[in-house]
């Protein structure tokens, strides 16, 4: 990691770059990395050589934080690598359309209603425990231009 | 009526050996309910009997087979003297008259040996007698194949008796099985080895090679002597625990010693008796399946001790005629691979189990031969470090080296001149193994390519792999300490100086860079040769063990026999002169090795980072630390004797020792800065600093080193160093400062402070973009650094009050990114690793400071995280898992603090975990393992019966999880925590809410125990649970028990007076009281009871 001062923060909105260089030894499990072009969340990250007093290569297994698949990829470790720009906000679900769409309010009251109710369970937990009335505060994950709905909870802030 | 039952049998059969397309899942389900059923018959003898008579279905013999066992096992109270010998005798006949397949005669051989065995219990062993007299009958007189099965029996009947403790033989209890054992090991072990020894003697004599029919027999004899040599004569006045351990031991691979009492002295001691056993080996050894067991033997018997041999001569008399026998053979032969992984064992035992006066005593050809052999298995062993497949030289090198370590540390065995020129020999042979040609030999046996001989695939750190080796190929150098320091000078110098010529050609453009390849010949025999180098001079190859005389005597006397100028060494040692004249040897090599550290440094500073070797760059690292670990700053008062040289070179506040400080302070920063990239070099110099920084708390001379602060100032400026580093670099520098005072203080702490600004800044910072939570997150795990790294918490020092600042800011941090477990996760950990240090702070205030935190934490982490629900569930569970085992080991800190807020803190922790850690998280081992130790630990604090009774109900609910864990460790601290929980409730009465909540567990506990479904070493503390149960509700058992009888009466009323009496024995005379003295009694009937009742219920 650069140093703080000197490093450049991009804020990941439209017109700014979607990923930042970062050497591939100073990576983090649990952190984010583009394998294969797609954004992912790096589980796994092992070290080995090319040959025994070869330099080191860092192997990189990510999940693709929008659907869940592996990929792999290989880089010697004084190589840079792209880094996506994720973000995660929350919102406060106000509405679903009768197409599937989303009304979300974020925390300075604007509203959007271009994200669909996700697929899967989590989908259709959403929309029984929407019905059922209860205040839902989702969670919507952004990076690399894609944007969905990735959890959902009762939103007890309200309450406190 | 039979005849039909045993069609269905046989048609049933036949389904479920059919292949998958000719039969339908329902087809093979019913079959297999066939087969269900027929192994529940009751008494079933006389219809088995018909079925080994008339069914050709192989399957079927072996059900019958199987039911017939068990049927024994599960009737044998109800079945007479009669019944059982008729049983025996059938199935002895029939085995001897019809030939059965493989699986089919084995378990019918285990049948009789447990009728053998049930029956010795009554007859004090009269009919097993009688039994191994006709067999012994049967054995000398053909035909071959009623020979074999004479053979086999014997040694089923004699694997019955060897085991007590965790036998399969379901119906006895271990008193019973012990006492068996020791009866059979008294009237009949011996008799069986002596007529054993008669008809080996007999079959060699005979003149038929062992081939065919007749090898077959003989493999099962030596086998019956293997098992007579290997059984474990443990003594009665053992526990159980010990005996189980010894059995244990039994039961894998290396047999126990031979240990034998007086009984024996008549049979074993003979001369002829050992003639036999190796005369035997050489006759059997052309066939591999008998070489094997035949080798067992001699392995044994070259352990023999324990009170058959414990007058001096008797043992004196048993080796000379072992080694006179021993090295016979060995002139006789040319051991194979599995005869040298025979013979290296034979050496260990032998130095291992007679006095190294003894030893030393034996004819020369005994050094001889070891020596010869241990050089043939470095050769061996290395051609198959290249193979990568069979490992039987390199294990039986490792034996070899094992009996080398003791012959060379034992004093009063072998002298040095005696040993001097079979170690040369040795560490030659090693030296040689290791280098390329020309001097060495590496490669050559690869077929294609000089690069094959270079491993590169290994997973190991090479330095651990190699330890144990090369610190007995060190020890053996240091008994020839001139010949080999001079050899390693010499190739250290030369392959340096080759290196360092082929980089200038490099510099200056000679070279192409590209033709780096080349270089890594060199790089290997510098790997090599600084790495025995490094076992040479220190005895701990890991650089840890600090104490007080590290040098090894042999080199500190060896210096001072040299008597070298005192001045000239110390100026070689700084590179002052390149002359080699009457230099101190030890003084010598050092100043090669800080030499090639020099140049190291100025061609990373030249920008060679990317052709140097990053393994080299680790092994100089770790041969520095372990150089640094044994020589640097030394305090004569340690030794007896010393050297001049080296006490003038590196004693403690002598120059050489500061300026030797500062050369390695320059080094960690070159490989930090040049090779950041390189894990392995970036490992072992981080661990060499934190050697320097932490191996001499008094007398510090790292932190006045300007190479060393300007590290300081490099790491917090910033760098590419990856996370892990720098928290290891931050826990050095933390670690330092509390060892420090003044300027060289101020500057580390100076190093947290600017931590700290860089937090407030980037806290403050109102972008939320990627590169701000990547750095906020090192920044944290170089906080957890700090907080490692820190001795204690006293008072609110300088350090303290910074690392609390940051703390501080946890609940904010946590609040803020609670959508990025990136930055979460590193925020809980820095809490939980300070927890440890908060907790055993005496000053209450800082106690309680901690713990507002940590509520605070706990506030904010439930707001984010209880009741969501994630798209990946996977993922999440990932994600939850580790933040878990961090609140987790947070929570367990909490519960070791005193004083009033702590409590508070820890309960709120717990309330948040509780709903947090599902079901399916508890599904894994590691969680579930954590978990349950922590609700043990809690309860032990009192922490669980003051939660609400909502959260308490979770916490039963857990342990029902628990209860059904496969896990003996997690079935055994759920138990554990019913009993304590169990204690408490005592108190408060049975009617309490709490009580009643535990109290449903009770039902489960039992009905897991009498299904064996609990694992076996939980057994104890289930019963010990069950009992402090029955003290809360002295009612429990009894209503438990018709509640058990009333379920099994439904399948089976003829166990229930069974039943009835196991239960009426077990609460016999026991007082429910929770008292140690009734617990105690509990449990022996409980132990009882098991074995009774898991005797007719369950048949596996």
């Amino acid at each position: 990691m650069g140093d703080i001062e000197d490093t450049h923060f991009e804020t990941g909105d439209s017109g700014a770059s979607a990923t930042f260089p970062m050497q591939c030894s100073a990576l983090r499990k649990n952190g984010f990395v583009m394998l294969k072009g797609r954004p992912c969340k790096i589980v796994e990250m092992s070290t080995s050589k090319t040959g025994k007093h070869g330099h080191a290569k860092v192997h990189l297994v990510g999940i693709d934080i929008f659907n869940g698949k592996k990929y792999e990829d290989i880089c010697p470790s004084t190589h840079n690598m792209d880094v996506p720009h994720v973000k995660r906000e929350d919102y406060q679900l106000t509405d679903i359309s009768d197409d599937g769409y989303l009304t979300l309010m974020a925390d300075n009251g604007d509203l959007r209603e271009d994200l669909k109710i996700p697929d899967g369970d989590l989908g259709t937990q959403l929309r029984s425990d929407f019905d059922s009335g209860k205040e839902l505060l989702c969670t919507v994950l952004k990076s690399c231009g894609e944007e969905c709905v990735i959890a959902v909870k009762a939103n007890t802030a309200l309450d406190k | 009526m039979s005849d039909s039952a045993i069609q269905t049998l046989e048609a049933a059969a036949q389904i479920l050996m059919a292949p998958p397309n000719l039969v339908t899942p329902e087809q093979r389900h019913q079959a297999e309910s066939v087969f269900l059923e027929f192994r529940t018959t009751k008494n079933p003898y006389q219809l088995c009997r018909e079925i080994l008579e008339k069914s050709t279905s192989e399957y079927v013999l072996f059900e019958a087979a199987g039911l017939i066992k068990a049927g024994l096992i599960r009737e044998w109270s109800l079945l007479s003297k009669e019944d059982t010998s008729s049983i025996r005798e059938y199935l002895l006949n029939y085995l001897l008259r019809k030939e059965n397949p493989p699986f089919v005669k084995e378990r019918l051989l285990q049948t009789i040996a447990i009728i053998i065995k049930r029956g010795s219990v009554d007859d004090g062993g009269r009919e097993r007698k009688a039994l191994l007299a006709e067999l012994e009958k049967i054995i000398v007189t053909p035909p071959i194949s009623q020979q074999k099965l004479a053979c086999s029996l014997i040694l089923a009947i004699m694997q019955e008796f060897a085991i007590t403790v965790k036998t399969a033989d379901v119906g006895l209890i271990w008193e019973v099985h012990f006492r068996l054992k020791k009866s059979f090991e008294t009237l009949n072990l011996k008799r069986i080895f002596r007529f054993t020894i008669g008809v080996l003697e007999q079959i060699m004599r005979s003149g038929h090679p062992p081939e065919g029919e007749q090898a077959m027999l003989t493999k099962q004899l030596i086998s019956i002597m293997e098992t007579i040599l290997c059984w474990s004569h443990v003594s009665p006045l053992l526990s159980k625990r010990l005996i189980g351990a010894f059995e244990a031991i039994y039961e894998s691979e290396t047999a126990p010693a031979l240990r034998l009492n007086m009984n024996w002295r008549d049979t074993i001691i003979k001369p002829e008796v050992i003639a036999l056993f190796f005369e035997l080996h050489i006759y059997v050894r052309s066939n591999p399946e008998l070489t094997n067991p035949s080798l067992t033997c001699l392995v044994q018997l070259a352990s023999l001790s324990g009170v058959v041999v414990s007058a001096s001569n008797l043992k004196q008399q048993y080796l000379e005629h072992y080694v006179n026998n021993f090295l016979r053979m060995l002139s006789f032969i040319q051991p194979n691979h599995r005869e040298m992984l025979g013979i290296s064992e034979i050496y260990r035992r032998l130095i291992q189990f007679f006095t190294p006066t003894l030893i030393a005593g034996t004819p020369p050809a005994f050094l001889q031969y070891l020596t010869t052999y241990t050089c043939h298995c470095i050769r061996g062993s290395i051609i198959e470090e290249g193979l990568n497949e069979d490992t039987v030289l390199r294990e039986a090198l490792n034996k070899f080296l094992h009996t080398w370590s003791s012959l060379v540390h034992d004093v009063d065995g072998y002298t040095t001149e005696t040993l001097q020129n079979p170690c040369i020999e040795v560490f030659n042979t090693y030296l040689q193994c290791r280098l390329a040609p020309p001097d060495g030999t590496r490669g050559l046996e690869a077929k294609d390519g000089c690069e094959e001989d270079i491993k590169d695939d290994i997973e190991e750190d090479e330095r651990e792999l190699h330890n144990e080796v090369l610190m007995t190929i060190g020890a053996m150098a240091r008994k020839a300490p001139a010949h080999c320091c001079h050899l390693l000078f010499t190739l250290l110098q030369d392959r340096s100086k080759r290196l360092e010529s082929q980089l200038q050609l490099m510099h200056t453009g000679k070279l192409p860079v590209s033709s780096a390849d080349q270089l890594s010949m060199l790089f290997e025999d510098l790997h090599w040769i600084l790495m025995i180098i490094g076992h040479f001079l220190s005895m701990d190859g890991s650089g840890e063990a600090r104490t007080e005389a590290n040098i090894p005597p042999e080199l500190m006397r060896y210096s001072i026999r040299e008597n070298a100028n005192i001045d000239a060494s110390l100026r070689y040692l700084v590179g002052e002169t390149a002359t080699q004249d009457n230099i101190d040897p030890i003084v010598k090599l050092i100043g090669l090795i800080i030499r090639i550290n020099e140049w190291e440094c100025a061609a990373l500073e030249a920008g060679f980072g990317g052709v140097l070797s990053p393994e080299l760059s680790a092994t100089v690292s770790w041969l520095l630390k372990v150089w640094a670990n044994s020589y640097l700053m030394l305090d004569p008062a340690d030794y007896t004797e010393m050297s001049t040289v080296l006490e003038c070179a590196f004693r403690q506040e002598s120059e050489g020792a500061a300026w030797a400080v500062r050369r390695l302070a320059k080094r960690a920063g070159f490989v930090l800065k040049h090779l950041s990239a390189q894990p392995v070099a970036v490992k072992h110099v981080v661990q060499l600093l934190a050697h320097l920084a932490y191996a001499y708390p008094n007398r510090n001379q790292l932190a006045n080193c300007e190479d060393f602060v300007a590290l300081v100032a490099w790491e917090v400026s910033g760098n590419d160093l990856p996370g892990n580093v720098r928290k290891e670099l931050h826990k050095v520098f933390a670690r330092l400062a509390s060892y420090t005072e003044g300027e060289a203080k101020n500057c580390l702490v100076a190093s947290t402070a600017a931590l700290q600004q860089k937090l407030l800044t980037l806290l403050n910072v109102q972008e939320d973009t990627e590169p701000v939570r990547t750095t906020l997150a090192d920044i944290l795990d170089c906080y957890c650094g700090i907080s490692e790294g820190m001795l204690e918490i006293a008072t609110m020092d300088e350090q303290v009050t910074m690392l609390f600042n940051a703390l501080d800011k946890i609940p904010g941090i946590i609040f803020k990114y609670h959508n990025y477990p990136g930055v979460v996760l590193p925020a809980l950990n820095l809490l939980a690793k300070s927890a440890k240090n908060a907790m055993h702070c005496q000053d209450q205030d800082i106690v309680n400071k901690f713990v507002d935190i940590c509520h605070t934490t706990f506030e904010v982490y439930a707001r984010w995280n209880s009741g969501k629900i994630s798209s990946i569930p996977q993922d999440v569970e990932e994600e939850a898992y580790d933040d878990i085992i961090a609140l987790m080991e947070l929570v367990r800190w909490l519960s070791c603090g005193t004083g009033g807020s702590v409590h508070g803190g820890c309960a709120r922790g717990l309330r948040l975990l509780l709903p947090l850690v599902t079901p399916s998280l508890l599904a894994l081992p590691t969680l579930a393992h954590s978990a349950f130790r922590l609700l043990r630990d809690l309860e032990q604090a009192d922490e669980l019966t003051n939660l609400p009774i909502q959260d308490f109900n979770m916490v039963i609910a857990a342990l029902r999880i628990g209860l059904t864990a496969v896990s003996s460790d997690v079935s055994t601290l759920c138990c554990e925590t019913i009993g304590g929980l169990s204690n408490k409730a005592q108190a408060m009465g049975e009617d309490n809410r709490y009580s009643a909540a535990l109290l449903s567990l009770a039902q489960l506990l039992l009905m897991l125990i009498l299904k064996m479904e609990i694992p076996p070493d939980s057994i104890p503390a289930a019963g010990a649970a069950i009992y402090f149960l029955t003290c809360v509700r002295p009612s429990l058992l009894e209503g438990l028990a018709r509640q058990v009888i009333e379920a099994f009466a439904a399948n089976d009323p003829t166990n229930v007076p069974r039943l009835e009496d196991a239960f009426r024995l077990l609460t016999n005379g026991v007082l429910f009281d929770g008292y140690r003295p009734h617990k105690i009694r509990f449990q022996d009937n409980f132990d009882k009871f098991l074995s009774s009742v898991h005797g007719f219920l369950i048949v596996k």
